[in-house]
């Protein structure tokens, strides 16, 4: 351990899993220094559940949770909208006319759905099970979340199985007729993905995003959580300084910080960036194997997000453009072959006073003709849109069925640790992935300490 | 007083006939009921025009399963297995990839296009035996039910989960890699050559409704790999006398054992008595008892037609109306007057090319777009083909000096916009015909008779549902403990006395015979 250092571990990243994860290495006595790139927190990317467990143990009261209420608004083929409500019978009543086939299953498939989603919360909050090991503790670990599950039902087990590995598009048909409801709740099953709805494994990523949202509601909350935890005093946060790690014979020793090229020391480096950008600057100290994997994580950038100018509060909150799984479907057409979907899916989310615009497909190359389908998607002027694609996957590594659990962020490393010493990771591209503000970060620490 | 029979198999495809043999071989009085004229199922070898011989659907053979050829000792029946030795597949741009039956022309030939491509070869073939080596044992269990209690699963459950940790680390994250990727990304993470890549995943998308880049397909890779290191079969091969000579090498083995074969016997529905299966109806009307009765069928088949549904829970018989058929593959069978001449190999390599498969799979984009077109309910316009030219191996299958050619063909959706018609099927013959043209300029003037089979038509002739060459799709969710149904994918039904046998029950595929043998340890293991 260096003597010279003041800090005992820097987290690079000053998003929700950063700060996360430097709060609790706080509480747990250590000083830690948090580097952020960018000056001001990102506000955008705070969606999705945050755990109970964090907003008690780093006392996030003034936390505030959106609950939209229609929680999406959903404009139909032949004029009006279909309007989705947090209450279930509610919903029901507004889906009858579209479909009274689709009215009368929706409770069943509300609650169904609901119960798969919390055997993922209960295995989202610890570390993903260590299917190698002979640790007796852990193969009881493990034993007691098989116990779990299983105590839960016979078709909840079914269901696990047989619905994970599905394509939403296959999920949703055995439901529902009504293209305008399947469409919405597709365009969740392709979320910041690059797969279109008929794909394996999109149902595993339509569950995933609802956990934490009440039955019936399927669309992540938004919360404040970035801004809260920046606010909340313990850890020392620097910003507009790019972090690099820096390790030697095997062992992390601090981050180089750009611009200025100072070094920071400490005995613990706790990375919330994208597993490759950050392994990739050690490589050197990796072992082949290991860095050809780090190679082969599948990142790749599918989505843009923007703001819209409204000239007035829109009458909804949440404005989803997937008119069926077809459209869906061929927008994803496009982005197999290197192209932005001619007919994007636009979904627009009124939040604390400005409307944010995420579309898809949107992967890396020329974007010329994007902000014009959008508009036209939207039927809006193009002037009043401002999108910005992502260069890489905005949760730092692909939801896919390859990619989760003991397979994150690279097969056999899940556990936060990486195979350099003092060198861990605590973002979207650990166990659980993205779309769970703080989860890994809680995860991550939890290991450290 | 009409003969006795302990075990009626409704159906004589090859499962049906090992299920059979099986039976029979262990003192069981056996009848088997074929609706058509000659065994075999989608198995069979049919004169379709005077001279010429096709294997009218499947039409290689490797995956059957090695423990099935010892058992029912099928060399002695007439089995006779041919090698396939070599894929080559035409480029657009008029080169080509090939794969020799020799191993060190194959990697002079990789090294041609990428020397990095030809190193990871060898370790991507050492990967794929290792796992194909470890999920074999698989083939030959019955699945456990997860969801039961009972000693006897959670044994079975335990049993799994340390065969798979004795594989160690490395290769469980394969497997889990192959169970849940596509092979697109996949082979992505070994090769950088795009036709390398597009043949490779081929196999991958082979009688699924998924494209290379669809997650699901690297499984489907696997299941096809298997076949390649059964020690038994060096490789894929032909049977002499073409597939049907397979069925007919069991069926021989099953009469040899004492086992009746009926055919141009159609069944048409399971008789049941106090909530047990008691016999069979045939199409006539004749009514045959027995005590056991297995359907080598597919599932739609075994539980919505033979049987009404009232004798089922209605829970099994949701699942089963659930199961996905989904077929997406034709057929084309032509007879030639002579061998086409490839534009990238106008020599043939000295007769090799002919001797093997050719893969018309020249780019990922090629295969995907093909794909594209079936989503959206159209065959493909320029489609994923494998072609074989069983005459050159097998004279006896052509007229001296004319050949056999078989082309299979993906993809041609089920479910065709507008439906399938007479105008169709040429038009869909004419897309294979004139894509092979563009690559063997002269085929077309080469050809006598041609035979082109759409999904419907495998249905209509074979009866497998929806023309789904597995009896059932290849996916996740329709393998292991859930295949067909989740807590019936042991070989018994909710029907006392009634079993299933075909390949729409673990593992399910190819001509590999292992659901029909697992059926028959069943019965055995219940009849004891």
């Amino acid at each position: 351990m260096s003597a010279s250092s003041p800090y005992n571990a820097i987290v690079i990243g000053a998003g929700a899993n950063g700060l996360v994860a430097a709060h609790y290495l706080a509480r747990a006595g250590k000083r830690v220094l948090v580097v952020e790139q960018h000056q001001t927190p990102d506000l955008s990317a705070d969606i999705g559940w945050v755990p109970p467990r964090i907003i008690r143990d780093l006392d996030l009261s003034d936390l505030r949770i959106e609950a939209p209420d229609p929680w999406i608004t959903i404009p139909l083929a032949g004029g009006g909208t279909l309007e989705l409500a947090r209450d279930v019978a509610r919903s029901a009543e507004a889906i009858r006319r579209v479909s009274p086939t689709d009215a009368a299953k929706w409770p069943d498939f509300c609650a169904r759905m609901r119960a798969l989603a919390t055997v993922l919360e209960r295995l989202y909050l610890v570390p993903p099970p260590d299917i190698e090991t002979r640790d007796p503790r852990e193969l009881a670990r493990i034993a007691g979340l098989g116990f779990y599950v299983r105590r839960l039902g016979k078709q909840t087990v079914i269901d696990l199985a047989r619905i994970l590995p599905m394509s939403i598009a296959e999920l949703l048909d055995d439901w529902f007729e009504s293209d305008a409801l399947k469409g919405a709740l597709g365009a969740l099953g392709i979320w910041h993905l690059k797969q279109g709805p008929r794909s394996g494994g999109t149902a595993f990523n339509f569950l995933h995003h609802h956990v934490g949202s009440p039955a019936g509601v399927f669309r992540p909350a938004r919360s404040n959580i970035t801004e809260v935890l920046a606010r909340k005093s313990g850890v020392e946060i620097r910003r507009g300084a790019h972090a690099t790690v820096v390790a030697k014979n095997g062992r992390a020793i601090g981050v180089v910080v750009d611009p200025g090229g100072e070094s920071i020391l400490a005995p613990v480096v706790v990375s919330s960036a994208p597993p490759r950008a950050t392994l990739q600057p050690v490589a050197i100290e990796l072992d082949p194997e290991f860095a050809r994997a780090v190679g082969n994580i599948r990142a790749r950038a599918i989505v843009a997000r923007g703001t819209l100018a409204a000239e007035q509060q829109p009458a909804y909150w949440n404005l989803c453009i997937a008119p069926s799984l077809e459209y869906l479907e061929r927008a994803y057409d496009d982005a197999k072959y290197g192209k932005d979907s001619a007919a994007p899916y636009v979904e627009l989310q009124r939040t604390n006073g400005r409307l944010e615009v995420h579309v898809q497909y949107v992967p890396s190359g020329d974007h010329s003709d994007l902000v014009p389908r959008v508009a036209r998607a939207l039927d809006i002027e193009a002037q009043r849109l401002r999108l910005e694609p992502a260069t890489e996957s905005l949760y730092h590594e692909e939801l896919t069925l390859d990619q989760i659990l003991f397979m994150r962020p690279v097969p056999g490393w899940s556990r936060y640790r990486m195979p350099i010493e003092g060198l861990y990771l605590c973002g979207s591209g650990t166990h659980p992935g993205g779309g769970i503000p703080g989860a890994a970060g809680r995860n991550a620490a939890r290991e450290i300490v | 007083m009409a003969k006795r029979y302990d075990v009626i198999i409704i159906g004589g495809g090859h499962n049906g006939l090992v299920t059979a043999a099986y039976l029979a071989r262990a003192g069981k009085q056996v009848l088997v009921l074929e609706r058509r004229p000659r065994v075999g199922g989608a198995a069979v070898t049919e004169e379709i025009f005077p001279g010429f011989k096709f294997s009218m659907f499947s039409y290689v053979v490797s995956l059957l399963r090695p423990e099935i050829i010892r058992d029912l000792d099928l060399p002695r029946h007439g089995l006779h297995i041919l090698p396939l030795e070599s894929t080559v597949t035409p480029m657009e741009n008029g080169d080509y990839l090939a794969a020799w039956s020799d191993h060190d022309d194959t990697r002079r030939e990789l090294y041609r296009h990428s020397p990095r491509d030809a190193e990871a070869y060898d370790e991507y073939g050492r990967l794929m035996h290792f796992m194909a080596q470890a999920v074999k044992p698989i083939l030959g269990m019955v699945p456990p039910d997860p969801t039961s209690f009972a000693p006897g699963d959670l044994a079975a459950l335990l049993r799994l989960g340390k065969h798979f940790r004795g594989l160690g680390a490395e290769r469980l994250h394969a497997l889990v890699k192959l169970m849940t990727m596509s092979s697109a990304d996949f082979l992505d993470e070994w090769f950088e050559t795009d036709v390398l890549k597009a043949t490779k995943s081929a196999s991958g998308i082979i009688g699924t409704f998924l494209g290379p880049r669809s997650p699901g397909t690297a499984y489907v890779l696997l299941h096809h790999y298997m076949g390649e290191l059964d020690g038994v079969f060096r490789a894929w091969g032909f049977a002499k006398g073409g597939t049907g000579a397979v069925s007919e090498s069991i069926a021989s083995a099953a009469r040899a054992f004492g086992a009746e074969i009926r055919c141009d016997a159609g069944v048409t529905k399971v008789l049941v008595r106090g909530e047990r299966a008691t016999g069979v109806v045939l199409e006539d009307g004749t009514e045959i008892p027995a005590s056991t009765v297995v359907s080598s069928l597919d599932p739609r088949r075994t539980f919505l037609q033979l049987v009404d549904a009232r004798h089922l829970p209605s829970e099994f018989v949701a699942d089963i109306t659930r199961f996905k058929f989904r077929g997406s593959s034709g057929k084309v069978n032509i007879a030639l007057a002579g061998l086409p001449t490839f534009t990238c190999m106008p020599d043939g390599a000295g007769g090799k090319l002919h001797r093997g498969a050719v893969s018309i799979s020249p780019s990922m984009e090629y295969v995907e777009r093909a794909y594209d077109d079936a989503k959206y309910g159209e065959f493909s316009r320029r489609p994923y083909m494998d072609i074989v030219f069983p005459s050159v191996i097998d004279p006896g299958m052509a007229p001296p000096g004319k050949h056999v050619m078989s082309i299979f063909v993906q993809y041609a959706p089920y479910r065709l916009n507008g439906g399938w018609t007479d105008a169709k099927r040429e038009a869909f013959g004419d897309a294979v015909v004139n894509t092979v043209e563009s690559f063997a300029p002269g085929f077309k003037s080469l050809i006598l008779h041609r035979q082109v089979i759409t999904p419907v038509d495998i249905e209509r002739i074979t009866g497998l549902s929806e023309g789904n060459i597995f009896a059932g799709e290849l996916a996740l969710q329709q393998l292991f403990f859930l295949r067909p149904a989740p807590g019936w994918a042991k070989f018994a039904t909710p029907l006392r006395g009634y079993y299933q046998a075909g390949s729409g029950t673990h593992p399910g595929g190819g001509i590999m015979g292992a659901s029909g043998r697992l059926a028959a340890l069943r019965i055995l293991k219940d009849s004891a």
